[in-house]
């Protein structure tokens, strides 16, 4: 069985072969100006040359977003693994990670006077598509305290709807802090 | 991955790549109301970052391609649509959007049929 020597040069229909071209790439000879050959695999080691040069000579530093944009694309990573279905008539559907959702629902509870929203876990009920149970920690002032779970409790059920397009099956609130004033 | 499209002049052949569906498929996504931006995973963005180093390598600006995955055939194609929307529309009218917009601006560029596109909202911009 013959091997073929991997260091062969590789030649050319006019005989000569290429690493002969690239050696005499900057100072061709009367051979190399003439032979159509000769030239197309100029051309081509030029080019080669030029790419390899850009890419050596870049010592450009990663760009300020870079970091922003490695970050966001972490996140992005992790909240695609937690995903609740939407309500939608096209093919493909459509999903909202729960994250999402728990930042709505935080922001909405902010909303109301003497409140700070804490943790705030999202359940997708499995037999109910679209539906939600929420379980979320609150901190609420003093003088506020009394009907705050009620009005809490409308702000959820609206920004559920409203803003994401969920229904909220279920709201268990728990208050693990009162504040001054 | 490439597709071939309908072509009605004999002898001829005619496909299209992904990443050129991927980008129609943006334009449209980030061009409808309610959304902030395109969301790109781990995956996405280094592939976005090879296609920014060959187009500056070449001197062509690549249109983006991020956060937007086609698989299928000529026969159907499937679009996956990961981004953010604003705080200001309702999260499930916005996605129902972007999948209309994407199956319309896709079908009307190709001629493909579009099988599914599906919409993953991975984040809410609250402050907008």
């Amino acid at each position: 069985m013959a091997v073929n020597q991997t260091t062969e040069g590789y030649e050319l229909p006019c005989g000569r072969d290429v690493e002969t071209v690239w050696a005499r790439l900057d100072e061709t000879d009367a051979h190399q100006r003439d032979c159509p050959h000769c030239t197309a695999a100029r051309q081509s080691l030029l080019v080669l040359r030029s790419l390899t040069e850009v890419m050596t000579a870049d010592e450009s530093a990663p760009s300020p977003g870079l970091t922003g944009r490695i970050m966001s694309a972490v996140r992005a990573e992790v909240r695609r693994g937690d995903l609740v279905e939407l309500p939608s008539a096209e093919p493909g559907g459509a999903r909202i990670s729960e994250a999402a959702i728990a930042a709505v629902l935080r922001f909405a509870a902010d909303q109301v006077p003497g409140v700070r929203a804490r943790r705030c876990r999202i359940h997708a009920i499995e037999d109910d598509p679209g539906a939600i149970e929420v379980r979320m920690t609150i901190a609420v002032s003093y003088r506020h305290f009394a009907g705050a779970l009620d009005r809490i409790r409308e702000r959820i059920e609206a920004a559920a709807t409203g803003r994401i397009g969920v229904r909220l099956a279920r709201l268990d609130l728990t208050v693990d802090d009162v504040y001054q004033p | 991955m490439t597709v071939e499209l309908t072509s009605d002049v004999p002898g001829c052949e005619a496909h299209v790549a992904s990443q050129v569906i991927a980008a129609i498929a943006v334009r449209a996504a980030t061009g409808t109301s309610g959304v902030i931006r395109l969301e790109p995973g781990l995956v996405g963005l280094v592939g976005s970052l090879v296609r920014t180093a060959r187009g500056q390598l070449t001197r062509v600006d690549p249109a983006p391609t991020d956060g937007v995955r086609v698989t299928g055939d000529q026969n159907g194609l499937r679009i996956e649509v990961d981004l953010v929307t604003s705080g200001q529309d309702q999260v499930a009218a916005v996605a129902g959007r972007v999948q209309r917009a994407v199956a319309r601006s896709v079908h009307d560029a190709t001629g493909l049929p579009v099988a599914e596109v599906t919409v993953s909202v991975l984040d809410v911009e609250l402050s907008r």
